[in-house]
């Protein structure tokens, strides 16, 4: 009988190879093989809660032996599933958002013509993000880590044929691989210096203090690449909003709830070596900030309902790696996992809207819902209302904890997520008021209705954890860490100050508004990171292809391949003559070979 | 008894009796569908793999017959190969039935085709042996066993020039090297008294003075074996006979033959490289032969336009891979040369037989062996051209396939033991072998069909190329179950 | 060491001397008589002495010739078996015995197999 972790890390890599399989050799029912999956994932969904249920509060944190997956003697590759309270945790809320993630799907993608290859992807996607909870040692996380990045791409690219979605899923790939290119230097660093790739074995090798100054502050940067470009920090964030293109729960599941914070999970598991190396931590904490504000101010701006919520992620994500900076990795954890929830029911929602007003995504299209699409409404306003952290939402004491962090480390990023949190309020404000409130403007939005039960009720489900998944009571048996901040009256004060700030401005600016009265530019267009980006690889593109092309002209060409190739066509006409097809003459040089070599073996040595 | 009757000679003893079973019905029935013969001895060979695997070492080592039959771990993965080998030999041989009708039957429906299915199941009891023989005679007996099987194999399409050459070719010059060899052995008997390898190893230690017999015998036997192997000076044989002789028995020589000649190299070397005194002498002479070998192999590939031909000499240069790994003596890597030359035949085999499997199918609906011949394949046949694409990136080395796997152990231990010469025409050789490999991927790709007629696969054959092309992807992921055979 | 080649020399010396002096001595001693093409031509026994200087053979010849020699060396075989293992039939009879009908075995495969296929028929 293989173990629990065992069956919820394997189970669903089998499912999507026999709903591959299944579909594409014997063409069964999409429906079916959908059913299949969805099942697949509730069944892991009731084992991770098994295994934090089935944990005594004493019960030391273990790593199970699952297989070793190359033995190289000095370097044994394992597949081993650590099973602590941070991973059961994460566990539980990858396959809950899961599980509701395919259950939503099965009544968003009903008609969809790649239903089976979509399911297929998500099963794989399940596979790949528990391998990276469960790893114990760098090399499997780094696999599970590239394994999610393709499933990311296969879903993100799910409507390929669609231009924009293939050159999203591209972009994210190839952003991703810039930071996982990184990951890897940091692992061989790491490797390297402490000869061990388990997270015990490095934390033991940097104990003993085999690795120090300017190296490890590189090790930990590397490692922290990696987190950039998954979880989408400054400056390789560019690639998220462009991944809206995939249907709208995969937004939720991965580009909201699980794959992004894979990069804040990562380093909280590997904090022990953030907490050795000062300096990276402090780069780490501003890089998260600053993250955090340039999106913020840039989903301040934008009209399409997703992409708000792509940038409000980045912001979120922001907060959390600067939490992880702040060596409050707690904080960061509680409020991913409050997070995952209230961001993965506001994607879900705002997919139902896109459903229900016929793929719309522009909210200066929609208005007048919040009558149509009573259920959708409330349960929208409910994660907005965690998101923006009104007091007593889950948001809300999440939230707290990171801003206490910040106040007593560095006043500069307290400041900064105090103003993260008034944008915040600012932007989905706007985004509520625009879309709900209001008259319908476009005969899409006027001919809306409320989604089926399927859609709604994993809706209903994340808008009570929204509201409650913050308290004690849910907060201590089922998150990864927990918090539990004592009231501060000025962090109340301000975070108060900054909602109803935030809020109330876009409530007055933009209530009974049709278009758009602020246009900021710079917010609008991102801050022009696409075009920089874009002039700078041109320009890199241009120059290096011109040296290599150099190279290749008068290096390559000239002396390696023709003269190789005229080398070798001169030995060949050598050979020819060798190899005539003539039979005395092979004997012949065979026994010349013989000489030679008797000679060699004889007299020569 | 029980203990005789459990015996892994048996498995052996087994297949010649299948052998012998095929002959007598090919024989006594000579109007069946010939290819019956050829679907029993699947049916059988299927049957001794399983058994093979539960075979065991016999705990009373002491009996007589023992010291001659070796049982470690090394035998049975050899004879695992062996009877993989012949079976997709023989799937591939029953593909290839029209085109021996057509040099063999002339006339009559498939007349003197039976033996065609019989004798490589002979071959594959003398592979068997071969495995398990640490003793000069038993050796002998089993190479000449497999050797003359060949000789009929190689020039079985009788109406075919081209394979009657490759015959006569190939039984000349098996004969010559098999004489060096003989005369080898015989200065060995005449050193030691001995033809045990055990025996010899401890008498080589004792022996004072004569040297220069002793690298003169070495020497000889070297001649043997680089024959069987298709090693530089002694593989002038090698593109004549593979191009010549029927697709099948070619895949068989280049997998099986050499697969046996690396047994006995691995087994033979032993007792000679533990000789401090000479130790290095043995060592320049291997290291001499495998460099030729790694550039003449990979050098001459290059120009070559006939995939037979190019596959040919691509076994040269996977001859010079495995001597690479033969003359390291590992410091610190935890596999011995002897396990990592088994890996990589294991992989070698997969990923040759899914060529040579592609070769013979695009060879019976297009009458060529040429490059050309392969061109626009993926128009024609895309599962075809996936499994050769597979086949060729594991023969280049790429990664994630078996055939990386394969290199990259012999490159480790080539650096583990300092052979850095030789390492760097090994590094040359791998990267001109992406340059002649990738040709036929391109071919199949990037080129034009001449025609667009779909190829048609037998399911047989369907069945054995997806098994094929999934065990190379596994295993070049994840190689540890060959590792479990060999190391448990 | 060499010395114990030494019978293999005088055994070489005495073949070639046997050979020589016999020639000598009936060139010597003989007289030579009448000679006619007949007398002159080589006899060799039921051959004809004139005809072709490369004459064809019935490929059966070489067919029937040579599973002669084959069964011929196989059966020589037994001669050093009865000699070398005669010893091990006291602690392994089975396996020594059980080796010979083995190869006897096989034999009789080999012969049924040659019958059956028409090979000693002389006439199609």
């Amino acid at each position: 009988m293989p173990s629990t972790p065992a069956i919820i890390l394997f189970l669903p890599l089998a499912v999507a190879a026999f709903v591959l399989l299944a579909s594409k050799g014997f063409k069964l029912n999409a429906t079916v093989c959908a059913l299949v999956s969805t099942a697949s994932v509730a069944i892991t969904l009731v084992l991770s809660l098994a295994l934090i249920f089935g944990a005594k509060s004493d019960s030391p944190d273990e790593v199970v032996k699952l297989f070793t997956w190359a033995d190289f003697g000095s370097l044994q590759l394992e597949i081993n599933a650590t099973l602590d309270r941070l991973s059961r945790g994460m566990l539980f809320v990858v396959t809950f958002i899961g599980t509701l993630v395919h259950v939503f799907s099965l009544g968003y993608m009903k008609d969809d013509a790649g239903k089976a290859r979509y399911y297929a992807g998500l099963s794989l996607f399940m596979f790949s993000m528990t391998g990276i909870v469960l790893a114990d040692n760098f090399a499997m996380m780094f696999i599970f880590w590239e394994l999610v990045g393709v499933s990311s791409y296969i879903l993100i690219g799910h409507w390929y044929t669609k231009d924009s979605a293939a050159d999203a899923a591209k972009k994210a790939f190839l952003t991703n691989r810039i930071g996982d290119f990184g990951f890897m230097i940091g692992i061989l660093i790491l490797f390297g210096a402490t000869g061990s790739i388990t997270f015990a074995g490095v934390e033991q090798g940097l104990t003993a203090g085999v690795l120090t100054g300017g190296l490890l502050t590189a090790a930990t940067l590397c490692i922290f690449c990696g987190a950039v470009g998954k979880s989408a920090q400054f400056p390789l964030h560019v690639w998220l909003p462009d991944a809206m293109e995939g249907p709208t729960p995969v937004s939720a599941l991965i580009h909201a709830a699980t794959m992004v914070a894979a990069g804040v999970y990562m380093l909280v598991r590997v904090s022990f070596l953030i907490g050795v190396s000062e300096n990276a931590a402090t780069i780490i904490a501003y890089v998260g900030g600053f993250t955090a504000l340039i999106a913020a101010l840039m989903a301040t701006q934008q009209d399409d309902i997703k992409r708000i919520l792509a940038y409000s992620t980045l912001s979120q994500l922001g907060y959390m790696v600067m939490a992880v900076g702040l060596a409050a990795g707690e904080a960061a954890m509680f409020h991913l996992f409050t997070h995952a929830f209230f961001k993965a029911l506001l994607f879900l929602g705002s997919g139902a809207v896109i459903y229900a007003c016929h793929h719309e995504q522009d909210i200066w299209k929609m208005g007048g819902l919040k009558d149509k699409m009573k259920g959708t409404f409330a349960t929208f306003a409910i994660g907005t209302a965690a998101l923006i952290a009104v007091p007593f939402t889950s948001g809300f004491f999440s939230k707290e904890a990171i801003l206490e962090a910040a106040l007593h480390h560095d006043m500069l990023l307290f400041l900064c997520a105090a103003g993260v949190a008034l944008l915040t309020a600012f932007y989905m404000t706007r985004l509520v008021v625009v879309a709900f409130f209001g008259k319908a403007r476009t005969g899409h939005s006027d001919h809306a209705t409320e989604v089926p039960m399927i859609m709604l009720a994993p809706l209903m489900l994340l808008a009570f954890l929204s509201i409650f998944s913050g308290y004690s009571i849910i907060a201590d048996t089922l998150s990864p860490a927990a918090v539990h901040s004592e009231f501060n009256l000025a962090i109340f004060l301000t975070s108060l100050g900054a909602l109803i700030a935030g809020a109330g401005g876009a409530w007055i600016l933009y209530a009974g508004k049709d278009k758009d009265p602020l246009n900021i530019g710079i917010f609008r267009n991102k801050f022009y990171f696409d075009e920089l980006y874009s002039v700078i690889i041109k320009f890199a593109q241009d120059k290096f292809a011109m040296v290599v092309s150099a190279v290749d002209d008068l290096f390559i060409d000239s002396l390696c391949v023709n003269g190789i190739s005229r080398a070798v066509n001169g030995f060949g006409l050598l050979l020819r003559r060798l190899q005539s097809g003539n039979l005395q003459g092979y004997a012949f040089v065979f026994g010349l070979g013989i000489l030679v070599i008797l000679y060699i073996a004889l007299i020569n040595t | 008894m029980g203990n005789f009757l459990e015996a892994p000679y048996l498995l052996e003893a087994v297949v010649v009796v299948l052998g012998l079973a095929l002959l007598m019905l090919e024989a006594f029935l000579p109007k069946a569908d010939k290819r019956l013969v050829a679907y029993i001895a699947l049916f059988g060979l299927a049957g001794v793999l399983v058994a093979s695997f539960n075979m065991k070492a016999p705990e009373n080592l002491e009996h007589s017959f023992w010291s001659f039959y070796a049982t470690d771990n090394l035998a049975f993965f050899y004879k695992n190969i062996a009877v993989l080998a012949t079976m997709l030999v023989i799937v591939m041989a029953i593909e290839y039935t029209p085109v021996l009708e057509k040099y063999v039957s002339q006339g009559s429906k498939q007349g003197g085709l039976g033996e065609f299915f019989c004798l490589p199941v002979f071959v594959c009891a003398g592979l068997m042996w071969m495995a398990s023989a640490k003793e000069f005679i038993t050796i002998f007996v089993s190479l000449e066993t497999v050797t003359i099987s060949f000789y009929v194999l190689v020039a079985y399409m009788r109406r075919n020039v081209g394979s009657l050459e490759a015959g006569v070719k190939y039984l000349i010059l098996g004969a010559l090297s098999t004489g060096f060899f003989v005369y080898g052995v015989t200065w060995v008997f005449g050193l030691t008294g001995e033809t045990h390898l055990e025996k010899i190893g401890i008498a080589l230690q004792g022996l004072e003075g004569s040297d220069s017999a002793v690298l003169f015998a070495f020497t000889l036997i070297l001649v043997g074996l680089g024959f069987k192997v298709a090693a530089v000076p002694f593989h002038v044989w090698v593109p004549d006979v593979y191009q010549g002789a029927p697709t099948p028995v070619t895949a068989f020589l280049s997998v099986g033959s050499k697969a046996a000649g690396f047994i006995v190299a691995t087994r033979i070397l032993q007792p000679f490289l533990e000789m401090e005194r000479l130790h290095s002498s043995f060592t320049t002479i291997l290291v001499i032969v495998t460099g030729a070998t790694i550039l003449f192999g990979n050098f001459a590939a290059i120009p070559q336009t006939n995939f037979k031909r190019l596959l040919a000499y691509s076994s040269i240069s996977h001859a010079g891979f495995l001597l690479l790994a033969l003359t390291c003596t590992p410091d610190q890597f935890q596999l011995t040369p002897g396990q990592v030359v088994a890996f990589y035949l294991a992989t070698y085999l997969l990923m040759t037989m899914l060529c040579f499997l592609v070769l013979t199918i695009v060879r019976r609906s297009t009458e060529s062996d040429e490059i050309a011949a392969f061109s626009g394949l993926h128009r024609r046949s895309p599962f075809l051209a996936f499994a050769l694409l597979i086949g060729v990136i594991s023969l280049a080395g790429v990664p994630l396939t078996a055939g990386f796997l394969g290199k990259f152990f012999v490159f480790t231990l080539a650096i583990d033991s300092g052979r850095w010469i030789l390492l760097a025409f090994a590094v040359v050789g791998a990267a001109s072998g992406f340059y002649y490999y990738l040709k036929v991927a391109r071919a199949m790709y990037w080129e034009e069909p001449t025609e667009l007629a779909a190829i048609e696969i037998s399911p047989l054959a369907r069945l054995a190329l997806l098994l094929l092309i999934i065990a190379t992807i596994v295993f070049g992921v994840y190689p540890a179950p060959i590792l479990g055979l060999l190391t448990n | 060491m060499l010395e114990t080649y030494l019978p293999i020399l005088m055994q070489l010396g005495v073949a070639c001397g046997f050979a020589v002096s016999t020639l000598i001595v009936s060139v010597l001693l003989g007289k030579s008589g009448k000679t006619n093409p007949v007398k002159d031509s080589a006899y060799e026994c039921g051959m004809l002495p004139i005809g072709e200087a490369q004459p064809r053979f019935s490929v059966k010849f070489y067919l029937v010739a040579m599973l002669f020699v084959l069964f011929d060396i196989e059966v020589v075989f037994m001669y050093p078996w009865a000699v070398v293992f005669k010893d091990l039939l006291v602690t392994s009879l089975l396996p020594v015995t059980l080796g010979m009908a083995g190869f006897v075995f096989i034999l009789f495969i080999a012969y049924l197999y040659v019958l059956k296929k028409g090979a000693l028929q002389w006439r199609d």
